[in-house]
């Protein structure tokens, strides 16, 4: 039971790392129908933009601000301005190809670069501490504050603010938007810039647990994909539950039945969703306008 | 009534890719009145108010409202202007609330305007669905209470000229009353209208002029009263002959 309880907040805590990417991946797809193959990949790369910073002893939190700010550049703003706009008019399937053409670039890239695997300090020492009999890691409980923070934060500006409500208007009907004189290629440009923070803090957060290494975005990307499907795809709400029951049957799954299995259960559960509830956790089933 | 147009469409020339739908299109709005097109399905009547609009590019010809050159202007620029256009169909952010819906017709005001919270609650105490949906998801609303939003968010900006197609399509007998008496009310106002109609009959009956537009052409001009009592258009368009 003790052991459960570890099992489910550790899970929570990559859970919620998975959760802020599979937001961006629906972002970018709500607002412009870009599903990124490169996502996890995405997550891999700011932990490079961070660590030669924190070996050449800038704070902890600056590296990691400079961080977030690098990536909303590139993997923002240089993402959308260099391969999504010049193939987005080509449509949906050129544009998934680039992506993961680009996926493999940004690996082999950083594989020449180096090939280790790095350590990447962590947001706080670990240390465990009791709850009610059970040992808990201090580290996955900021991990799950942090992320609950960024979260909130997006909620905030999603549904409170008037940017956040036109970016959600560009997702919901762009065609609409640009008749109100919504600015709907800047609303896009948001949500680009959003993900590349939301991937670049997702990197800060996971690389601690799995270290920083070339190839961390082949797991990181399957379970954005998974995750963002699992809730529904087209609902941030729904990017979040999946990101969380992924990460909690994940640890579940490898403690109790199977560690060798562990790269499957995803697999799995995305398997399960899409037989009997294909509109995923929190969808709607896709509403037709004319 | 002041007969200087408010609204001109000169010549214009537009359409998909190159498929070419308008094809030199001609007509005018007089100032003040209540104007409505009719013709065939696919004759491009929607095609002409996308273009006016700046969603489709006018190749060649002018569009003028109020004496300006607005051709080939954006769509803020055009509500900006004073022009609203409430498309076909339905045109709304089903996950936003009905309220949110409708202060998203102020974008294009920017900051110009101080007492858009009131003017967003006046429109609100329009429609008795509306007020009491305010905070409701717009998708739950039936289709004519969403028309009936997109009225209230085109009339936010309080615009001069509204472009209107097809607003009687899915309300109810009584829903098309509230909103023809609408367009009544604001043409006492000085506001014009052009609107598509496909309820010709009732639709000529309270409009002023009458425009028949067939392959993108303008077949006839004339007042809404000739255009009912015209015999072409009797059978063509309002189900069987007059004499
Ligand atoms: N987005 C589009 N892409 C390509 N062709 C289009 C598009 N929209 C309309 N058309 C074509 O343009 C022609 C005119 O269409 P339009 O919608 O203007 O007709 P309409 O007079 O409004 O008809 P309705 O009474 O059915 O609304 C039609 O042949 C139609 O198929
Ligand atoms: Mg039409």
């Amino acid at each position: 039971m003790a052991n459960l309880v570890n099992l489910i907040i550790t899970g929570l805590a990559t859970g919620a790392i998975y959760a802020l990417v599979a937001i961006g991946f629906t972002l970018l797809w709500q607002t412009s129908q870009t599903i990124n193959f490169a996502q996890g990949d995405f997550v891999m790369l700011p932990a490079f933009f961070m660590l030669p910073m924190l070996h050449a002893g800038v704070p902890y939190w600056l590296a990691i601000l400079i961080g977030v700010i690098l990536s909303m550049l590139i993997l923002g703003y240089g993402y959308k301005k260099l391969l999504v706009d010049p193939i987005r008019k080509h449509g949906v399937l050129p544009l998934a190809i680039a992506g993961m053409a680009l996926s493999i670039f940004m690996q082999e890239g950083v594989k020449n670069y180096t090939a280790e695997a790095h350590v990447f300090p962590a947001l706080i020492p670990n240390l465990d501490f009791h709850i009610f009999g059970a040992v808990v890691s201090a580290q996955s409980i900021a991990v799950v504050v942090v992320a609950l923070a960024v979260v909130i934060a997006l909620q905030w500006l999603l549904n409170k603010t008037l940017v956040g409500h036109q970016m959600q208007a560009t997702a919901q009907n762009s065609t609409v938007a640009r008749l109100l004189g919504i600015p709907v290629e800047r609303m896009v440009l948001y949500t680009f810039l959003i993900n590349g923070a939301l991937v670049a803090i997702a990197s800060a957060l996971v690389s601690p647990l799995i270290f920083a290494k070339f190839s961390t975005g082949n797991i990181m990307g399957m379970a954005a994909f998974t995750a963002a499907i699992v809730g529904g795809f087209n609902q941030v709400r729904g990017a979040i539950a999946g990101g969380l029951l992924l990460g909690v049957v994940n640890n579940i799954g490898s403690a109790y039945i199977s560690a060798q299995y562990r790269d499957a259960i995803p697999l799995l559960l995305l398997i399960l969703v899409i037989l009997f509830r294909p509109q995923g956790l929190m969808g709607r089933a896709e509403e037709r306008t004319v | 009534m002041d007969t200087k147009p408010i609204l001109e469409v000169k010549d214009v020339v537009a359409g998909y890719g190159r498929m070419t739908i308008l094809n030199g299109t001609t007509f005018s709005v007089p100032k003040g009145s209540i104007t409505t097109v009719i013709g065939p399905n696919g004759a491009g009547k929607s095609t002409v108010f996308k273009t006016i609009f700046g969603m489709l590019a006018a190749r060649t010809g002018t569009v003028t409202f109020d004496g300006r050159d607005v051709t080939n202007w954006t769509p803020r620029k055009l509500l900006e202007a004073g022009i609203c256009y409430v498309p076909q169909g339905r045109n709304i952010f089903p996950e936003l609330s009905v309220r949110t819906n409708i202060q998203l017709g102020a974008i294009a005001a920017g900051k110009n305007i101080t007492d858009m919270p009131d003017r967003i609650e006046r429109g609100l105490d329009r429609f008795p669905a509306l007020r009491r949906k305010a905070n409701q998801q717009a998708g739950t609303l039936s289709g004519g209470e969403q028309k009936q939003l997109e009225v209230v968010r085109g009339l936010l900006l309080d615009p001069r000229l509204i472009l209107i197609d097809e607003p009687s399509i899915g309300l109810s007998p009584m829903m098309v009353t509230e909103t023809f008496a609408i367009l009544t009310e604001l043409r006492g106002k000085g506001v014009s209208t052009l609107m598509i109609e496909q309820n010709a009959r009732s639709a000529l009956e309270m409009s002023d002029y009458g425009i028949v537009l067939e392959l993108g052409q303008t077949r006839i001009f004339d007042t809404a009263q000739n255009v009912l009592n015209d015999p072409r258009v009797a059978q063509l368009f309002l189900g069987g002959t007059t004499n």
